[in-house]
């Protein structure tokens, strides 16, 4: 059986803890610049998809720092949610690719060099 | 400074379960003051004292809730009832799917569709003409699709198809007494009929949602056909042999079906062999709590029949008794749900 399609809010959230940890709004801003302003996460979003990412084991707490009088934790990617973004990324582009074809954004020959 | 601000924000993280709370509120309060603080003391003071949560943002928080109380991945407390859920919306959808095989088998059988031979004459009602008939034969098609939908997973489509699916009934419902246009219904049956068995598992859908585990289909596929001959058949059989007086009303049929399906599960239940007994016992809790309020409702329309009142108590006991049956074992499966998942920080290398 095929493993679940990842949504998109999970993998603008793994993409945003691509190059470092980042703390929960930080997450936020981040998916939105990430997506042009088209994913806006609300906070009870954002915690049900770290919630779940944690526990497939995709992402992990990385530290807590002090910040105006509270704490921010901060998150990262862990090795298999490394290679689940990669893995995502990868599907997101071919079928990008192909899509570009068809739409005859692009020849067959430049996406297939690409 | 930020006390007002924070005490909405926590007031709308109560929604949450309290297991959740422990382990994320504050992270989860953290960032909402994130994003609405600026850093400048002056504008934070007047940010902290007007502003709170938008709607959006509420809103964002009571999916959450929702999807923890029934049971998504990473909520092992609340997955027991997430499944009883499902379950029971399935049965009842189960039987929708049912009653749409009674209204369209005997129409695809006078038809000759079928190939067999004719119908027994007293079971042959007169073709329903107009416009209503049709569109209950749309209605009862479309909880076919439903409960097809609901077992293949197509959660979306099966929601929507649900929604509007219950709407005909509700209307004809109101038609009577708005207009005075259409058959005169019972005051209290079809109220409860409808609220029961399809306004509350519509609602109840939300159940289904994307982190949902699918169970097999094929038993509740084969337990549509088997439904319709097991149940239906015989009760076609009493009618077609001048034996109605013993046919129940639907409300009384509910409670013997809950009732049969908890005696046929008690083995399982006593024994606690089977894997994933306990959720079956809450699921028929559920379906028993359901029949049992549907009967006990529509009892008020039999007020000035005394015979009817006391079948429909014999119904009623027989329900409770069947359900004392299976009661231990949802019991056991309440107290012996696991605990909740470790927080990510408590398991941190």
């Amino acid at each position: 059986m095929a493993a679940k399609p990842m949504t998109g809010q999970a993998f603008f959230v793994l993409a945003a803890l691509a190059d470092g940890p980042r703390h929960g709004y930080g997450i936020v801003g981040e998916v939105a610049d990430l997506s042009h302003g088209r994913v806006k996460l609300k906070i009870g979003g954002l915690y049900g998809v770290l919630d779940r990412l944690a526990s497939e084991g995709l992402i992990e707490p990385d530290r807590e720092e002090a910040h105006d009088g509270r704490l921010r934790r901060y998150y990262r990617l862990t090795r298999d949610g490394r290679r689940a973004l990669a893995e995502e990324a990868e599907l997101r582009a071919s079928t990008a690719r192909v899509v570009r074809v068809r739409l005859g954004l692009t020849g067959p020959a430049a996406g297939a060099a690409g | 400074m930020s006390a007002d601000l924070e005490g909405r924000y926590r007031r709308v993280l109560r929604l949450l379960p309290g297991w959740y709370r422990e382990q994320w509120e504050q992270d989860m309060v953290a960032a909402f003051l994130d994003s609405w603080l600026t850093g400048d003391p002056e504008a934070d003071e007047y940010i902290c004292k007007a502003a709170g949560p938008g709607w959006r943002e509420v809103a964002s928080v009571a999916v959450l809730a929702v999807r923890l109380y029934l049971g998504g991945a990473g909520t092992p407390r609340r997955y027991a009832w997430g499944q009883a859920v499902r379950r029971a919306v399935l049965a009842v959808v189960l039987v929708h799917a049912a009653l749409g095989l009674v209204a369209l088998v005997p129409a695809a059988w006078v038809r000759g569709v079928l190939g067999l031979p004719p119908l027994p004459a007293n079971l042959v009602n007169a073709t329903p003409r107009g416009v209503w008939p049709a569109v209950f034969y749309v209605v009862s098609v479309a909880w076919i699709v439903v409960f097809v939908g609901l077992v293949f997973g197509r959660y979306r489509t099966a929601r929507a198809l649900a929604a509007l699916t219950i709407v005909p009934s509700l209307v004809v419902m109101l038609q009577a007494p708005f207009t005075g246009v259409g058959p005169a219904l019972p005051l209290f049956g079809p109220w409860a009929a409808w609220v029961l068995l399809s306004l509350v598992p519509v609602l109840a859908m939300v159940a289904f949602h994307r982190g949902a585990p699918t169970g097999p289909a094929r038993p509740w596929l084969l337990a549509l056909p088997a439904g319709y001959l097991l149940v239906f058949f015989p009760l076609l059989a009493l009618q077609a042999t001048g034996n109605s007086a013993w046919v129940p009303d639907f409300s009384g049929l509910c409670c013997i079906l809950a009732a049969l399906a908890c005696l046929a599960h008690t083995p399982r239940a006593w024994s606690r062999q089977g894997a994933g007994s306990g959720v079956w016992s809450l699921t028929l809790i559920l379906l028993a709590a359901t029949a049992g309020v549907y009967r006990i409702i529509s009892i008020a329309d039999y007020l000035n029949d005394p015979h009817l009142i006391k079948v429909g108590l014999a119904e009623l006991l027989i329900l409770v008794a069947a359900v004392a049956l299976v009661a231990p074992d949802a019991a056991r499966t309440q107290a012996a749900t696991p605990a909740p998942p470790a927080h990510p920080h408590t398991t941190a290398a």
